[in-house]
C-alpha cells in the first residue's frame, strides 16, 4: 500500500515536473518568475509569516487575560486569513480593469463588515466566558478562589521563572475554545 | 548550536498535524479532480467526454474547485504551523534518505503555496507575474498532488498514530497558556469555515448577501456579471451594425440569417447558469433559437460538432467548439434575450451561445458564424 502510493506519487510528480519543464525551459523570463513564485511561498512562509505568527502569539499570551485568550487568538487568525483573501481584490496594480458585475464590488467595506461580525462574536464569546468563570469562582472554595483570581498574571510570571503552575492556571483559563464552556459550565 | 527558544504551543503535535493534514489532503484532492475536469472540458482529449446535463454540473465542480482552494489556505497555514518546529530540527540532515524527505517537503510546500496563491490572484483577475496562468497552474497541480501522495506514503505510520484517539486526552491537565490541541483544531476549522462563508457567495446564491469578499457583485447589466465587455473585445460597432447577419456554414451549404429572421424562428426559453472558470456563477433565463434547429436549417444533423466564431477578432474568447453532445441538446441556445430583455451588448448582442454545463469562457458572445464540422 505504502509502496504503491509512493510509486504513484513519484510518477505523478514526474509528469508534473515534465509539464513544468516544458513550460519553463529553456529558462526565460517567464520560467524565472514562475520558479520565483514556486520558491517564494515556502521562503516567505518560513522566514516571515511563521515568525510573525510566533511573535504575535507570544505577545497575545502576555497581553490578553487567560479567559479571553482563545477567542482573541482565533479572531486574530481569522482576521489575518480574511485580509489575505481580500488582498488580491484590494491591491490591483496588476489587476484587470473591473467589468460590470466583476471585481467592481466594495471589497474594503465587505472586509470591514465581515471583521466587525467576527469580532462581535469574539466579544460575545469572551464576555460569556468571563461571566461563566465568575460564576464558577463563586461556587468554588475560598482558598482555591484566591489562587484563581491572580492566576493568569501571577501564573505567567512563575512560568517564565520556570515554575509550573499549569493546573491551576489551566482551570482559571478554564476553556480553550468557545464550545468547551458549555461542557464545563 | 541549540536554538535559544522553544516552541511550547500544544499545536505542535502530530495529532494536530494529522487531523489538519487529512482535511488539507481532501481539499487538494477536490481541487485536483475538479481542476482536471475543467482542463479537459476546455482542452478535450481522447476518451474524456463531458455531458451536457445536469445543467449545473460545471457550476458545482468549478465552484468546489475555488471554494476548496480557499478553505485550503487556512488549512495549509495551520498544518505548517503545527510542524514549524521541525524546520529547526538538528542535525539538519541525518541521512541521504532524510535529505530526500526534507527536499520533498520543500517541493510539496512550494507547489501548494504556488497553487493556492496563483489561484487566489486569478479569481481576482490580478496577475503580478508574466507567465500564462492556466499552463503554470495546470503543470504545478500535478507536482502538488504527486508530492502529496509521496508525503502521505512516507508519513503513513505517523499519520496512523496521529489519527488514533488519545485515551489520556481528557485526563491531561490543560497545562498551557495558549490554545490547547483541541482549541487549535477548532480554531482552524472555524477559520476555514469563515473563509468559505466570506467568499462562497460568488457562486452559492444563499450566501450572496453574506460573502463580503465575493469577487462578483450584483452590478452586472440584466443581473448577470460581465467578464469581457464589448468595448474590451473591440466589437461595439460590428455588433451594433444593422447589416449584421449570422452565417451558418455546413458541408451541404451556407445560410445567412438576419436578426429578424432568427427572432421569427421558434424560441426556447431555459434557465441556465453562466459558470465561470474563476468560480463565480449566475443563473439567468435565456431565450433563443436552439442550435439543433439552426443545424436543421442547413441540412446538418444535431450532434455534429460546431465551431462558434465571434465578431471578436482574436484571443481566448474569439472562438469555441460546441461538442456533438451539446449541439444535440435542445437547451443549447443561440440566445437573443436574457431575463426578458434583448441581450445587453456586454452579454453578446446580437446573439450569443449559451449551452448547459459549460464553462463561461466557452459561451461565445457576439456570434458571427457557426461552422458545422
Amino acid at each position: 500500500m505504502r509502496i504503491l502510493l509512493f510509486v504513484a506519487g513519484v510518477a505523478v510528480l514526474g509528469w508534473g515536473a515534465f509539464l513544468l519543464a516544458e513550460f519553463a525551459l529553456p529558462l526565460g523570463p517567464q520560467g524565472m518568475v514562475a520558479l520565483g513564485w514556486l520558491l517564494g511561498g515556502p521562503l516567505a512562509h518560513d522566514l516571515l509569516v511563521a515568525p510573525i505568527a510566533a511573535v504575535a502569539g507570544m505577545l497575545l499570551v502576555r497581553v490578553v487575560p487567560a479567559t479571553w485568550r482563545a477567542p482573541v487568538q482565533v479572531g486574530v487568525a481569522i482576521t489575518a486569513v480574511l485580509t489575505l483573501l481580500a488582498f488580491p481584490l484590494l491591491w490591483r496594480e496588476f489587476g484587470a480593469a473591473p467589468s460590470p458585475g466583476l471585481h467592481d464590488g466594495d471589497t474594503a467595506t465587505g472586509l470591514l463588515l465581515t471583521l466587525v461580525a467576527v469580532w462581535s462574536v469574539v466579544l460575545v464569546t469572551g464576555t460569556s466566558r468571563v461571566l461563566l468563570a465568575a460564576r464558577n469562582e463563586k461556587r468554588a472554595a475560598p482558598d482555591e478562589d484566591r489562587i484563581r483570581c491572580g492566576a493568569f498574571t501571577r501564573g505567567y510570571r512563575l512560568r517564565m521563572a520556570g515554575v509550573g503552575l499549569g493546573r491551576t492556571r489551566g482551570r482559571a483559563s478554564g476553556v480553550t475554545s468557545p464550545r468547551r464552556v458549555d461542557r464545563r459550565g | 548550536m541549540r536554538p535559544r527558544f522553544r516552541f511550547r504551543g500544544l499545536a505542535h503535535d502530530e495529532r494536530v498535524t494529522a487531523r489538519v493534514g487529512r482535511w488539507l489532503g481532501i481539499a487538494f484532492a477536490v481541487c485536483f479532480v475538479t481542476g482536471l475536469i475543467s482542463h479537459f472540458v476546455q482542452h478535450p482529449a481522447g476518451i474524456f467526454a463531458w455531458p451536457s446535463r445536469p445543467v449545473n454540473l460545471y457550476r458545482v465542480t468549478q465552484g468546489l474547485h475555488v471554494i476548496s482552494g480557499i478553505a485550503a489556505i487556512p488549512l495549509l497555514l495551520a498544518k505548517l504551523w503545527s510542524v514549524y518546529p521541525k524546520l529547526f530540527a538538528r542535525p539538519v540532515v541525518r541521512s541521504p534518505l532524510h535529505a530526500i524527505e526534507r527536499g520533498s517537503i520543500l517541493v510539496l510546500s512550494g507547489a501548494a503555496f504556488f497553487q493556492l496563491l496563483t489561484g487566489l490572484f486569478n479569481i481576482a483577475q490580478n496577475y503580478p507575474w508574466n507567465f500564462y496562468f492556466p499552463t503554470a497552474h495546470y503543470a504545478v497541480s500535478w507536482i502538488a498532488i504527486g508530492s502529496i501522495l509521496v508525503h502521505v506514503a512516507v508519513k503513513l505510520p505517523v499519520i496512523r498514530s496521529g489519527l488514533r484517539k488519545d485515551p489520556t486526552a481528557a485526563a491531561k491537565p490543560d497545562d498551557h497558556l495558549g490554545l490547547s490541541r483541541r482549541g487549535f483544531l477548532r480554531g482552524t476549522w472555524l477559520t476555514a469555515g469563515v473563509a468559505v462563508v466570506a467568499t462562497a457567495g460568488a457562486t452559492v446564491p444563499l450566501l450572496r448577501g453574506v460573502s463580503g469578499l465575493s469577487w462578483r457583485s450584483g452590478k452586472g447589466p440584466q443581473g448577470v456579471p460581465v467578464n469581457r465587455t464589448a468595448s474590451a473585445a473591440g466589437v461595439v460597432d460590428a455588433a451594433r451594425n444593422p447589416q449584421w447577419t449570422l452565417e451558418v456554414v455546413a458541408p451541404a451549404g451556407t445560410r445567412r440569417f438576419t436578426l429578424a429572421e432568427l427572432a421569427a424562428m421558434p424560441q426556447t426559453t431555459a434557465e441556465l447558469p453562466i459558470a465561470c472558470v474563476e468560480g463565480w456563477s449566475q443563473p439567468a433565463t435565456w431565450t433563443g433559437v436552439p442550435v439543433a434547429d439552426l443545424l436543421g436549417e442547413v441540412g446538418a444533423r444535431p450532434g455534429a460538432e460546431v465551431d462558434v466564431v465571434s465578431l471578436e477578432q482574436d484571443g481566448l474568447y474569439a472562438r469555441s467548439t460546441l461538442p456533438g453532445e451539446h449541439t444535440a441538446d435542445p437547451l443549447s441556445l443561440l440566445a437573443l434575450r436574457v431575463n426578458g430583455e434583448v441581450l445587453d451588448i456586454d452579454h453578446g448582442y446580437p446573439c450569443r451561445v449559451i449551452a448547459p454545463n459549460r464553462p463561461g469562457v466557452l459561451q461565445t458572445k457576439w456570434v458571427q458564424r457557426l461552422e458545422v464540422r
